[in-house]
């Protein structure tokens, strides 16, 4: 049974855990401040982009560029995962890497291999311990810019090309509000025409045919910062709602301990004053 | 008028309605006016211009794409400076740079098309921004 001063140490120690969460907590606020500032400056640009590329590439012969061509035999699928290299941020890098291994898993039979291209060191430990294909993984990644996403596109785009694998998938966590993420897992290589968008007949300088060629590579990088962005913002809400529980938890606990605490402590008081009472009769009665 | 959009991935440019609107194509100058046809072209690296009740404001871009559609101009380019935002200073050294790089490295090296770039983005920049005032 837990002594007093047993209790009292719990309580000291989860009020020192409390601070700590409530300390992550704010931290991960007003990094989350910053990243949506970002997010938003991207977002623009990269919804104008997707629209545009949508209208571009409709009509067009699937044939005018190799990264618009769905291949017959879909053999060999990528996954990009996006996750995060810290953990202490709930389900957030748990339900990218299950969405993955639950792909890779339901389509076992369906394709001969099934890859992942991963960023974020904790995706990769989970997907190493369940024995999956890691194909390519980015960790300590100190900041997302256009080089590094070049070389990711470049990556993707040359994986494709080669025949190393025939469709690639994207799956990044949307973040929808502060309080609100989900995961998106999407089609990505090849680009798919979207059906709700008209034809327009443009005029186009040089002709659409060059136009789409250096669209295309454009949009896949636009594509990756946006979801590496939008993936980054969801990590640091994420954390600061999990921290955010784990705050009132703790406050939780050391009501509940402090009110074990006092039971004890009166029992004792009690206990000893029966103690002395049974004496003092026991004395008169000499 | 037309719907002016100027977009890079760092921020909303210019999000205005416009008189008319000059910039430099795949294929050369072009200008767009209200009632224009639908339009897609590749843009260089060069100089935007834009008029608005008769003022003239010039943006500095590097390549991109530019659209036209029912009076709306979106422009999707990496960056894009306007005339106040050009430390001219730096443009000028980077075109010295790029310059002094072009003439030391031979003309099939991977990072000459880069300085080429670097330059041509320099030379927007100061034609830009000597037109300030």
């Amino acid at each position: 049974m837990a002594t007093l001063r047993d209790i009292k140490r719990k309580i000291g120690s989860i009020n020192s855990t409390q601070t700590i969460t409530r300390t992550m907590k704010m931290v991960s606020a007003s990094k989350l401040r910053r990243a949506q500032s970002e997010l938003e400056k991207i977002k623009d640009y990269a919804l104008k982009m997707e629209e545009l590329t949508g209208r571009v590439i409709k009509n067009m012969p699937e044939d005018a560029h190799p990264l618009l061509a769905a291949r017959e035999e879909v053999k060999k699928v990528l996954i990009v995962s996006v996750g995060s290299d810290r953990g202490l941020c709930g389900g957030f890098n748990t339900n990218v890497a299950l969405n993955a291994e639950n792909f890779a898993k339901q389509n076992r039979d369906n394709y001969e291999r099934v890859g992942v291209y991963l960023f974020g060191r904790k995706i990769r430990d989970y997907l190493t311990r369940r024995k999956a294909d890691i194909v390519k993984d980015w960790v300590d990644i100190k900041k997302v810019d256009q080089e590094l996403v070049d070389a990711v596109a470049e990556e993707l785009i040359g994986l494709y090309l080669s025949g190393e694998f025939d469709k690639i998938y994207l799956s990044y966590t949307y973040f929808a509000s502060p309080v609100k993420q989900e995961v998106v897992f999407d089609e990505f290589i090849p680009i798919k025409t979207p059906g709700d968008v008209e034809y327009i007949d443009y005029i186009c300088e040089p002709e659409r045919t060059k136009i789409v060629e250096s669209l295309i590579p454009r949009y896949i990088s636009t594509k990756i910062y946006y979801s590496l962005i939008e993936s980054q913002t969801s990590e640091h809400a994420a954390r600061m709602s999990a921290m955010e529980n784990a705050t009132s938890n703790c406050g939780e606990m050391v009501r509940y301990l402090t009110l074990v605490y006092n039971k004890r402590r009166q029992e004792g008081i009690t206990n000893e004053m029966m103690d002395i009472v049974g004496g003092a009769e026991a004395l008169r009665g000499t | 008028m037309l719907n002016l959009e100027i977009i890079t991935p760092e921020k909303t440019v210019v999000k205005d309605e416009v008189d008319m609107l000059e910039a430099t194509g795949a294929e050369g100058e072009f200008g767009i006016m209200p009632g224009h046809t639908q339009f897609l072209t590749t843009l260089g690296i060069g100089e935007i211009r834009y008029t608005k009740n008769g003022a003239t404001t010039h943006i500095a871009s590097s390549a991109g794409l530019a659209e036209v559609v029912d009076d709306k101009v979106t422009i999707l380019v990496d960056t894009a400076e306007s005339a106040k935002d050009i430390d001219i200073e730096r443009a000028k050294k980077a075109m010295e740079r790029a310059e002094a790089m072009l003439k030391s490295i031979p003309f099939d090296h991977t990072e000459y098309r880069m300085y080429e770039l670097a330059l041509l983005r320099a030379i927007a920049r100061i034609g830009v921004a000597s037109k300030k005032l």
